[in-house]
């Protein structure tokens, strides 16, 4: 029975469109027609989530399936959960409105640690036992997968099941099973004991963790000796087979990325040691640009979008930009479809091309530097130098562009005041490659715009190991670099570090964080990633109500030697690379990009993309 | 280029999105069926559609228009209304289509629309006691009702914005229903928001309502002091 949203109640929340559905290219079915109901869950906003590129894809090649129906759900906003709450509305299904405690799984994708409470959250709007413990066979299976899963640890509790890397071969592999489970009256944990033969596939209830009077971990031990004792990432080999959908739903109100996302590869050759994102998507794998540009088409026909991005983690670097980009813009423009082209390095080629594929003003441009001196630079093995920079800004004011945004982290490993002045050093050093430039080039008025974030150190990278400055020193250095900038056209932002406290320990924590989560949300924690709701104060009730102390995650500096929380998860890379990068890292030491030279990263194993010999 | 004049409705699906965003459904229907819209010029090239009245969030609707210019004179009305139909999502649907001759604008020729507005009531009068208390309410000179604007709060008088107003009363139970059939003011120049003249009403006659619907039946424009419509106005 599908539940009843009166036009009353939905007059009465901001945006009711978000909750009601039937948007051109959704997916609709007789749910009586299907064995499986699956749940695809964003713990945010219906604009956040519709902006995921990965729900998209697995939204549509789970409803491929004639034996599934996959539905989304977001996360209510605040007006809706109330009003939801007040009328004893269950959570539902976007598609049919079915509450999805009746689904047989019900999904979560984790982008960012501070939207864990929202998971708890919609787990109690759809009437499911919060912890894996206390559901019966009668209960949904609660899965998992997305970046957050590698450090799968704070939600072990809450999660029946994670999958581990990317879905779209493990996710029908699952279904698969639980086909052949469903209906022959064998019990819920039967189910979990057979797919935990598959690859990629981590069941936390199945390990016993012991912990050193410390607080650091003794043992991690599996409980039966066929549960697998390393846990292997999944990954697609092939881009160019892997499923992509050729239909994507078109929202009806504006969501954060309202555009085609064609992504172009997986992966980073880079290796900057404070990027998560550049270990856990090894090895890289590009789509041939054929492939791209038949997918372009495929999808602007079905779905009318004005605007096509690419998207990456390092645009500049797909081998065949050149041929994709020149195939855009000449099939595209006579369509009126804009090219985007976020995560571009700037030189003369970029600027050329951002020149013929969007008409707009030439105001903002962005750079990452991460950090303000060489020597730190080399540090984070970012592969910047300053007169990359300067060269790239130039080169940008001579094209009539007048305003930079420069991206910053505070906080990382071994930083110094010194290296802060560098920020405002490298920000007066752009102002003056403005001032160099001549007048009848440039764009009138220059803005360059200085943002800091706080370093969060993540599992699975080089500076794993490494403590997060505390909030005092962040404060420090923040105020620190106010002082140093006072040039008018110089604006310095930066980030509020009580939510970088958090996510640091969500990101490295262990077992024991999953009952501050459930704590922190039963005090009222929820849509913590939004400034409105986030509440610090509770957050730091909630620790101390579990004892549990949050400085021991985020700022204490770990051994080599110690049993990390995940070291149970293998991405691929080995632990000996990190431990080799974390070091040279220590020494001021770069590792050249992938590309040039294999690390030995371990990544190889994969037999793929530029580590299968390509 | 030619313009094309279009009726369409607005059903249940579709009647929770705002008016921005019907536009874009619009605009992206149009791509989808690649029927050649005129673009304006410039950094941002708009698609050239003018509609009617925008219309309330949960109303729903079966006489919508808009103005679409094409630079293909050739293309029939109606073979742009199929193409259009096939790419537009469920609940909206393209009634009819003719070639507009007409200078006018749709959007600043709007003039009145009609509402069927049910209303649930606890079932205290009949037909008749309300059709005296109607009439009473409709021969006072002046109806002030507190209207919001942008610039806040005003007190507005209603009464030469409501053209007709009918009813049709029907027991169910403990309550009444009531249909209303109001036929009022619309467009730039004077807007009468259905839900403000029932809550007027149910004021003046001091009744308990709650709204369970609204639908606009009609869109009239006006040409030479006359109520048209949009679709006659064309030819």
């Amino acid at each position: 029975m599908s539940v009843k949203l009166s036009d009353a109640l939905l007059k009465s929340v901001e945006k009711p469109s978000r909750y009601t559905g039937n948007e051109w290219n959704s997916v609709i079915k007789d749910p009586k027609s299907v064995d499986i109901r699956f749940a695809f869950c964003f713990p945010d906003s219906y604009e956040v989530g519709m902006s995921h590129l990965g729900m998209k894809i697995l939204y549509h090649l789970l409803n491929e399936r004639n034996d599934c129906y996959c539905e989304r759900v977001f996360a209510p906003w605040t007006d809706m959960e109330e009003k939801m709450r007040q009328n004893s509305i269950p959570l539902y299904g976007l598609e049919s409105k079915d509450p999805i405690r009746d689904f047989d799984f019900v999904g979560f994708t984790l982008q960012y640690e501070m939207s864990f409470t929202n998971i708890i959250n919609m787990l109690d709007l759809a009437g499911i036992p919060l912890t894996s413990d206390k559901r019966s066979d009668s209960d949904s299976f609660v899965c998992a997968g997305g970046p957050c899963a590698y450090n799968p640890e704070p939600l072990a509790d809450i999660i029946d099941f994670f999958m581990m890397g990317e879905g779209e071969e493990i996710i029908n592999e699952v279904m698969d099973a639980y086909a052949k489970w469903k209906g022959t009256g064998r019990s819920r944990q039967e189910f979990l004991e057979d797919i935990a033969k598959i690859e990629g596939i981590y069941v936390p209830a199945f390990y016993d963790v012991s912990y050193n009077e410390d607080g650091t971990i003794s043992s991690f031990e599996p409980k039966k000796p066929d549960y697998p004792v390393k846990i292997k990432k999944r990954i697609i080999k092939d881009m160019d087979k892997a499923y992509f959908p050729e239909k994507i739903i078109v929202p009806y109100t504006d969501i954060v990325h309202d555009r085609i996302m064609l992504e172009v590869f997986r992966g980073c050759t880079r290796g900057c040691r404070f990027c998560q994102a550049g270990f856990i998507y090894r090895p890289v794998r590009e789509k041939s640009h054929k492939r791209l540009l038949e997918l372009a088409n495929k999808l602007e026909e079905s779905s009318g979008y004005e605007e096509i991005s690419l998207t990456s983690l390092s645009t500049s670097d797909y081998t065949e930009l050149h041929e994709l980009t020149t195939g855009l813009l000449d099939e595209m423009e006579e369509k009126k479809v804009n090219l985007s082209l976020p995560s571009l390095r700037i030189d003369s080629f970029s600027l050329d091309l951002m020149e013929k594929a969007q008409k707009v003003r030439k105001s903002g441009l962005t750079f990452a530097p991460e950090a303000g001196t060489q020597r730190l630079r080399d540090v984070i093995n970012k592969g910047v130098t300053e007169e990359d920079l300067i060269n790239a800004v130039s080169l940008a004011f001579n094209g009539g562009w007048n305003g930079v945004k420069l991206y910053f982290m505070l906080g990382l490993p071994t930083e110094t005041m010194e290296d802060v002045e560098g920020i405002a050093d490298l920000a007066y050093k752009v102002v003056n490659a403005y001032k160099n430039v001549p007048r009848e080039k440039k764009g009138k008025g220059l803005n360059v715009t200085v943002s800091t974030s706080s370093f969060v150190p993540k599992a699975f990278t080089p500076f794993q190991w490494e403590p997060q400055d505390s909030r005092e020193i962040l404060n420090e250095k923040q105020m620190f670099l106010k002082s140093k900038i006072r040039s008018k056209q110089v604006t310095y932002n930066y980030h509020e570090n009580r939510l970088s406290l958090l996510e640091a320990v969500f990101a490295r924590g262990d077992r024991k964080t999953c009952k501050v989560l459930l704590k922190a949300w039963e005090m009222g924690c929820k849509f913590d990633s939004w400034g409105e709701h986030f509440k610090f104060d509770v957050w730091m009730k909630a620790f101390e109500e579990c004892g549990v102390a949050p400085y021991f995650y985020a700022t204490r500096k770990r051994e080599y030697e110690e049993l990390l929380p995940w070291d149970h998860i293998d991405i691929g890379v080995s632990k000996k690379y990190l431990i080799n990068e974390s070091k040279k890292a220590l020494e001021g030491k770069i590792t050249p990009n992938c590309r040039v030279n294999c690390g030995g990263c371990g990544a190889t194993i994969f037999d793929s993309g530029i580590c299968g010999g390509n | 280029m030619s313009i094309i004049r279009v009726k369409f409705k607005r059903g249940d699906e579709v009647k929770f999105i705002s008016h921005l965003d019907l536009m874009k459904v619009f605009e992206r229907a149009i791509r989808r069926a690649r029927l050649p819209i005129a673009y304006s010029q410039g950094f941002n090239p708009h698609p050239g559609m003018v509609f009617g009245l925008p219309l309330g969030v949960g109303v729903t609707s079966e006489a919508e228009y808009g103005d679409f210019e094409i630079t293909d004179d050739e293309m029939s009305p109606q073979e742009f209304a199929d193409r259009l139909n096939l790419q537009l999502p469920k609940g909206i649907e393209v009634l009819s289509a003719k070639k507009k001759v007409s200078k006018q604008n749709i959007m600043a020729t709007i003039a009145a629309s009609e509402y069927i507005v049910i209303v649930g009531t606890p079932a205290e009068s009949s037909q008749k006691t309300l059709k005296a208390a109607i009439d009473k309410y409709l021969s006072q000179e002046e109806i002030v009702v507190k209207k919001r604007t942008k610039n806040g709060v005003k007190d507005t008088d209603i009464r030469g914005m409501i053209f007709d107003l009918n009813f049709e009363l029907q027991p169910c139970g403990t309550f009444n229903i009531i249909r209303f059939t109001a036929l009022v003011s619309a467009g730039s120049k004077a807007n009468l928001k259905p839900d403000l003249l029932i809550e007027s009403l149910c004021g003046y006659l001091g009744i308990e309502y709650e709204i369970d619907r609204i639908h606009r039946t009609k869109l009239f424009v006006r040409s030479q002091d006359q109520l048209l419509d949009p679709m006659e106005e064309v030819v």
